[in-house]
């Protein structure tokens, strides 16, 4: 037990010493230099901001963040059903590739404007909307080759075997699919935080880190303004581990075969 | 169909496979190929690469179709006998699933012929056992060595019981030393199960020692050339691979196989000028 803390510990110093060697170097320039906050504000005074009000962060964070996780779950569903309809009918491959491609191409700043006047804009809709078609592209990417890269000794193995397409998908290709499915998860979860925050500048509700972080920013609370954004970068970063998390949980598997 | 083919584990006459027939690519894979496999026999099919031993061996799977000809599997179509499983298959990679254990790899064929799971337990320990890694039955094929994981789909092959192996390389990645146990394990696998068995090979030695006849085929356009009968009887231990009756055979499957390919590389560089 002993040994597997130190092993962790060995992986996490240089990481660690980095960041305080960073946040030090920042602290002294900004000491030094007599830097004003407008310009570059210090990390003790971001790090005020944010622990002195930290229930309104963890508020603000929490709801962007339900945001996130909305137009997460529903970007994954959409990819996983279009994958889902290209590995089985390269027509279909075909046509939806270069569109989501085209889709994954269109800015943020020009869709969230749009889907503001289709949908009602005090709603959650529109972001979670944009959200969701900014996770769809690297989730559908990712679990379409998971399911069409399968070893093809083992696809000549399920024929010999007399296994019909549907029975292929279920044994072969779908678990195939799934360290894939993580793959494209540990893009699109953070990602979509950032989606569901950029998609708050374009009005609407108000207590989003997106709006607070632009408020404080007007108000020239630029402490305030950094405080909210380490927020944010925190609420990316659990949305990582999280899935990171089930990963190990879900495909044992993965990592140590083939290498091992 | 006549009684006499039944007989035959596999029965090929006048086999063609045309690849991108009448166009300008053509290859011809297989020529006018004849072959019988007796029940019970083991036959290597042997040559360099692009003889067709392969897609020969890929016809009677039905994971291709012959251009023209008759083949027969245990008597009937390729395709029915992929239908009923009357083969069981290795490949040169082991092709296991990590996702699943090692028991629930040997299962794999077993599930897909609907047995229920405690059946399907009993008979994946069972050939476990056989192939000598029952103690593995709950590890991870990943945690395996490469000699261990061909044999767990040699088990696999096995799982459905049927008449007839198709074995493609199945020990071409292994080192020597584990190349000749596990031929070891497969002869004494053949005397307990009396299985029919084609065998697809690079190795001369490996070919005689397994086989009773040995398949001779040639590249450019793939066919047979010869075939060579092994008169090393059913008990074949260690001390087989020093008798002289095993160097003979060795030189024979040789030169049968010199004179052919001499004579295509002789070809290919009068082709080249």
């Amino acid at each position: 037990m002993s040994e597997q803390w130190a092993d962790r510990l060995k992986y996490l110093w240089p990481p660690v010493l980095i960041a305080l060697v960073f946040l030090g170097g920042w602290q002294a320039l900004v000491v030094l230099r007599n830097i004003e906050p407008f310009v570059l504000p210090a990390p003790t005074l971001i790090g005020q901001e944010f622990l002195g009000d930290i229930g309104l962060m963890w508020q603000t964070a929490y709801y962007t963040g339900t945001t996130a996780f909305l137009g997460l779950v529903f970007g994954t569903i959409a990819g996983l059903a279009m994958a889902l309809l290209a590995q089985r009918f390269i027509v279909v491959n075909n046509l939806v590739t270069p569109l989501a491609a085209g889709l994954a191409a269109v800015p943020i700043i020009a869709l969230t404007p749009i889907l503001n006047n289709m949908f009602s804009i005090t709603s959650r809709t529109p972001r979670v909307l944009v959200t969701a078609i900014i996770v769809f592209f690297p989730m559908l990417v990712n679990i379409t080759r998971g399911l069409i890269q399968v070893q093809p000794t083992q696809l000549e193995l399920m024929r010999s075997m007399n296994a019909q397409p549907r029975t292929v998908l279920r044994v072969l290709r779908a678990p195939n699919a799934i360290p894939f499915f993580f793959t494209g998860m540990k893009v699109a979860a953070p990602l979509a935080v950032i989606a569901a925050l950029v998609a708050e500048y374009f009005g609407g509700p108000q207590q989003g880190l997106g709006s607070r972080i632009a408020g404080s920013a007007a108000n020239t609370a630029y402490g305030r303004a950094w405080a909210y954004v380490v927020a944010a970068i925190i609420t990316g970063l659990i949305f990582y581990l999280i899935v990171v998390a089930v990963e190990r949980w879900t495909t044992p598997w993965t990592g140590r075969s083939r290498s091992a | 169909m006549t009684t006499a083919t039944t007989q035959h584990a596999v029965n090929a006459s006048g086999v063609w496979k045309i690849f991108n027939e009448g166009q300008p690519n053509e290859v011809t894979a297989l020529q006018d190929v004849d072959l019988t496999v007796d029940t019970g026999e083991f036959i290597s099919l042997i040559g360099p690469s692009g003889c067709g031993k392969s897609t020969l061996l890929r016809v009677i799977a039905d994971l291709t179709d012959a251009t023209r000809g008759q083949m027969s599997v245990a008597g009937v179509t390729p395709h029915e006998a992929r239908e009923k499983q009357l083969y069981g298959m290795a490949f040169q990679q082991a092709a296991l699933f990590d996702w699943r254990t090692v028991r629930r790899n040997v299962e794999l064929p077993l599930e897909l012929q609907g047995w229920d799971s405690g059946k399907r337990k009993a008979r994946a320990l069972e050939l476990l056992e056989m192939v000598q890694l029952a103690d593995f039955a709950e590890h991870r094929p990943w945690e395996l060595s490469g000699g261990m994981q061909q044999r767990v789909a040699i088990a696999r092959s096995l799982a459905v019981d049927p008449p007839l192996l198709l074995m493609d390389e199945p020990f071409g990645a292994l080192d020597e030393m584990t190349r000749e146990r596990m031929q070891n394990e497969l002869l004494r696998i053949r005397q307990d199960t009396g299985k029919s068995i084609v065998f697809v090979t690079h190795s001369i030695p490996e070919a005689v020692y397994l086989s009773d006849r040995v398949v001779v085929m040639s590249p450019r356009p793939g066919r047979i050339t010869d075939i060579v009968d092994i008169p090393l009887g059913m008990d074949r231990d260690e001390d087989t691979r020093e008798a002289d009756a095993f160097y003979e055979s060795v030189t024979a499957v040789r030169e049968a196989l010199r004179g052919h390919v001499g004579g295509s590389a002789q070809r290919a560089k009068i082709g080249e000028v």
